[in-house]
């Protein structure tokens, strides 16, 4: 069964992806304020928050600001459900284990140190972030370096919070002044002392209040511009689809393990500030009661928008406030189950989604230009171009050779024992009926399949056991037969993602967008979502964002499909190219653009490598025929 | 070490994994049938146990307690099914955030109607000796209980029209429609009889242990955790998990302590899952 993560229902994203980063910057039409605005929304209104909040602060009744001091701090713990769930796409149910855990690890410090030199922060922040990060590093490491899925990967969250539950229940031990009494929990945490010295006292409400606000503040914008710059549009992708971001080139179980371990840095450190707050720790900081808050924060404020998290907690914290129950009365765990039932049937973007989605109605449409693209016009020049300069970056183009691969699933093997070498020169093509294993074998060479037996080399080196982004690495550059492109980025992202892949460089993977972007008659599409472009068009986005890797191995399955005749021709001219710069594999049922790419012809069947020869010759051939071609006209 | 001890632990770690594997065949069939992970699983079994207290305290013999339990729990799951389930097929992960404020809104409600202490029923008593060991003997019967309810589940999958209309419902859900098949009616049954499995451990469970608003919490973390490690063939997975680390996990618990048993069920899940990240049967061709 296919469980993806794509699958959950909520992840529409509130800030529209071509409202992110440096591209936006680029347009040459002249914005109006509105259109400004909503761009940097995630910066000003925050900013204007935190503004807001301190100067509240001035005058706010000092249990008000006690109270509210709570709720920045489950908004900080929110965000850190948000990163990974919102933008990461992995449902964690372990925040508040690291929140937690941080809690307890800096609460302890600062119980045996502040002593020593009066501040407390200094002590248990960094060391609940610390804490926060090397647990969820570690948790994540066995999510992710294992590749689990989805399913396993949330349960596995799940279970953890609740065996931390279970045993912090009996676990009763000292350290130096600080002694963690199982069910009793932590108590005599010192306040938020700032100062330094014996005398230093600790802060009030409102001063623990803005402190709070202060730090708040600048974790979310720290995240805020992480999310916005390259490294948040690639979890963006591994989001969208983790195969492509791979098949980028990019190892996307590191990316995962950053994001989960900055979340976990994040919840322990809003658990070590709860901890002062508070000034007592207990294990219900583990239950499912404090858990189930955190989900709650993320989709009343509106999944994958960062700053929705505080608004949630905002709006959770003060409804309770105002109505008079505390955040741990007899029947808000009844509410707040059924709270979680009605957000999950009924509000799918949350306040700050449902506020954009209206904001961004009144603006112009931006994928209004996806009906208006260009003809695409392949410019032999400025290919030969590109492939020179990727040659002198990454070496001359590369064979790839199978011995003998072979995959089954269960009784069915759709690649027995294929032996075939293939050089850079003419373009090959892999024709032959449905089912003869023409797409398995590409993704058997590319690793999507793991072979059983047989091997796979690139260049002159062994590929069979290497990971997909390895053999990225190496050259390899495929086109599946579907077309994958991220569907919420646009198509400039989409191009300057894959082009920084293999350059590293924002500036020159912008460069080297553009040149594909006019080659590929996309001029006037850049800021449009490729999720609006039609099938043929995203074709032509997935083989540029092929182009951008600058592959020495170019495999290309079925690229014409929902092609005109007249882009199908623009393709021919394009492999017919690439093949004088690379080893180029393309496979096809268009036998007209077959013939047309003058190259070198294998027919599968049932697996294996039935025929071999140029086209005309498989015209006479009877086995050929009868298996394929027919004995028709339309050879 | 002696043999009849040997045999004491032996047997009663089956025991264990007998009971772990009644706690989670509901779980298993819900997953298995609908693609659904019901985080209220657990609290479906603490209604099966108090359905079943409540009617043995109304003077129903216990025997026939356990068939109103069932029923209870059935009721109550194909009302779910209806309200909330059915509206987030295919979405996984809301499913599972869903059943999650269900378990919780349950439990609460537990509390309040019948406060966090309640009464046990006192065990069926009689014994089983080995050696010089004298060893319960209803948490022994639960092998043979835990047999029954696998079996039951087999039969009802692979023998009956319901079964076939199921795996169809799963397998090609459009497909299913277009041949007549009534997709919805029959997941509202499956959730019901996955909810009715869960009911029924509670109720048979309820000498061994006790019924607690807080007792499904307890159960769902080895459940949860065998039905991920089981993967994509739910049923014959889930027997095979629940055995190896059921057993081993009480094995850990019988020389240690019952945390260090959860710790050790938690860790091995991690391992495994490591060295299987989609489930131990996900390579299988079975679909059983």
């Amino acid at each position: 069964m296919n469980l993806s993560v794509k699958d959950h229902g909520i992840s529409a994203l509130a800030l529209p992806a071509q409202d992110r980063g440096k591209v936006a910057q680029e347009v040459s039409r002249a914005m109006s304020l509105s259109e400004k605005l909503y761009q940097r929304a995630g910066l000003i209104f925050p900013i204007l928050a935190t503004g807001g909040a301190l100067a509240a602060a001035s005058f706010i009744d000092p249990y008000l600001a006690y109270v509210a001091t709570s709720w920045v701090i489950f908004g900080l713990l929110g965000l850190s459900l948000d990163l990974v769930w919102g933008r990461g796409g992995l449902l964690s149910l372990g925040q508040t284990a690291f929140y937690g855990l941080g809690g307890y690890v800096g609460s302890i410090l600062a119980i045996n140190m502040a002593p020593l030199t009066g501040d407390t922060l200094v002590w248990s922040l960094p060391a609940g972030a610390a804490f926060g990060a090397a647990s969820a590093a570690a948790l994540g490491a066995i999510i992710f370096l294992a590749r689990m899925g989805p399913l396993q990967a949330t349960i596995l969250s799940y279970t953890f919070t609740l065996l931390l539950w279970s045993l912090t229940q009996s676990f009763k031990v000292t350290f130096g002044q600080a002694v963690v009494g199982g069910d009793n929990g932590l108590s005599n945490i010192p306040g938020v002392v700032l100062g330094f010295g014996q005398g230093t006292e600790a802060l009030g409400p409102v001063e623990v209040f803005v402190t709070v606000v202060i730090v708040s503040a600048a974790i979310y914008f720290l995240c805020w511009w992480l999310m916005n710059g390259t490294f948040g549009r690639v979890i963006d992708c591994i989001r969208i689809d983790p195969q492509k971001t791979e098949l980028l080139g990019y190892d996307i179980r590191k990316y995962q393990v950053a994001i989960f371990s900055l979340a976990g840095a994040i919840a322990g450190l809003a658990g070590a500030m709860f901890g002062a707050w508070a000034n007592y720790l207990n294990p219900s900081v583990f239950s499912v009661q404090e858990a189930l808050l955190v989900p709650i924060y993320v989709l009343v404020g509106g999944l994958g928008t960062l700053a929705g998290a505080f608004v949630g907690a905002f709006a959770i914290g003060g409804l309770s406030y105002y109505l008079g129950g505390g955040a741990v009365g007899g029947q808000t765990t009844l509410i707040l189950g059924v709270v979680l039932i009605l957000l999950v049937l009924f509000l799918k973007n949350g306040l700050v989604g449902a506020m954009g989605e209206l904001w961004r109605r009144t603006l112009p449409d931006p994928n209004a230009a996806a009906r208006d693209a260009g003809p695409v016009s392949i410019d032999p020049e400025v290919l030969e171009g590109i492939l020179v300069e990727a040659a002198e970056r990454a070496g001359p183009a590369k064979r790839l050779a199978t011995v003998a691969l072979y995959k089954r699933f269960g009784g069915v093997i759709p690649v027995n024992k294929v032996t075939r070498t293939f050089e850079p020169g003419r373009p090959y093509s892999l024709i032959g009926p449905n089912g003869a294993g023409k797409s398995s074998y590409l993704k058997a060479c590319v690793g999507i399949y793991m072979p059983e037996a047989g091997s796979v080399t690139v260049g002159e080196s062994d590929a069979t056991n290497a990971p997909i982004f390895e053999r990225v690495h190496q050259g390899v550059g495929v086109k599946n037969q579907k077309p994958q492109v991220f569907g919420e980025l646009t198509v400039l992202e989409n191009l300057s993602i894959a082009a920084f892949a293999r350059t590293g460089n924002t500036q020159a993977a912008l460069d080297v967008s553009r040149k594909i972007l006019a080659m590929s008659g996309f001029e006037r599409q850049a800021k449009v979502q490729a999720s609006a472009l039609s099938h043929g068009q995203q074709q032509w986005l997935d083989i540029g964002m092929v182009l951008c890797l600058a592959p020495r191995i170019v495999l290309l399955d079925e690229p014409a499909a929902g092609m005109t005749n007249e882009e199908t021709r623009e393709l021919s001219a394009l492999v017919r190219t690439l093949a004088r710069h690379t080893t180029v594999i393309v496979v096809e049922h268009d036998m007209e653009f077959v013939r047309t790419l003058e190259g070198h012809v294998t027919v599968l069947h049932q697996g294996r490598v039935f025929a071999e020869g140029d086209i005309a010759a498989l015209r006479a051939d009877d086995r050929v025929l009868d298996i394929y071609l027919g004995r028709r006209e339309h050879v | 070490m002696e043999l009849d001890y040997l045999a004491t632990v032996l047997l009663s770690s089956l025991s264990s994994a007998s009971i772990l594997l009644i706690a989670t065949i509901g779980l298993a069939v819900v997953f298995g049938l609908m693609g659904v992970i019901n985080l209220a699983h657990g609290e479906f079994l603490m209604i099966g146990a108090y359905a079943a207290l409540t009617a043995t305290q109304h003077g129903i013999p216990f025997v026939l307690a356990i068939p109103v339990a069932v029923l209870v729990t059935m009721a109550i799951g194909a009302a779910v099914e209806v309200l909330i389930i059915r509206r987030l097929y295919g979405r996984l992960f809301d499913t599972m955030l869903a059943t999650w404020g269900l378990s919780i809104a349950f439990y609460q409600l537990a509390v309040l109607i019948f406060g966090t202490v309640t009464p046990g029923i006192g065990m069926p008593q009689f014994s089983v000796k080995i050696g010089n060991y004298s060893l319960a003997g209803y948490p022994l019967l639960m092998t043979g209980v835990a047999a029954l309810a696998a079996l039951f589940v087999y039969v009802l999958m692979t023998r009956t029209v319901y079964g076939m209309k199921a795996r169809a419902a799963i397998q090609m859900p459009e497909m299913a429609r277009a041949i007549g098949i009534e997709s919805y009616r029959v997941n509202t049954l499956t959730f019901a009889i996955g909810c009715g499995l869960a009911g029924f451990a509670g109720a048979v469970l309820l000498p061994i242990v006790p019924a607690t608003p807080s007792m499904g919490f307890a159960f769902v973390i080895k459940a949860f955790l065998t039905v991920v490690v089981a993967g994509p063939v739910t049923l014959t997975g889930s027997v095979l998990t629940a055995i190896g680390l059921g057993g081993g996990a009480s094995v850990t618990a019988s020389f240690l302590t019952s945390v260090a048993g959860d710790a050790f069920f938690f860790l091995i899940t991690a391992f495994l899952l490591w060295l299987y990240p989609l489930g131990i049967t996900a390579n299988w061709r079975s679909k059983m």
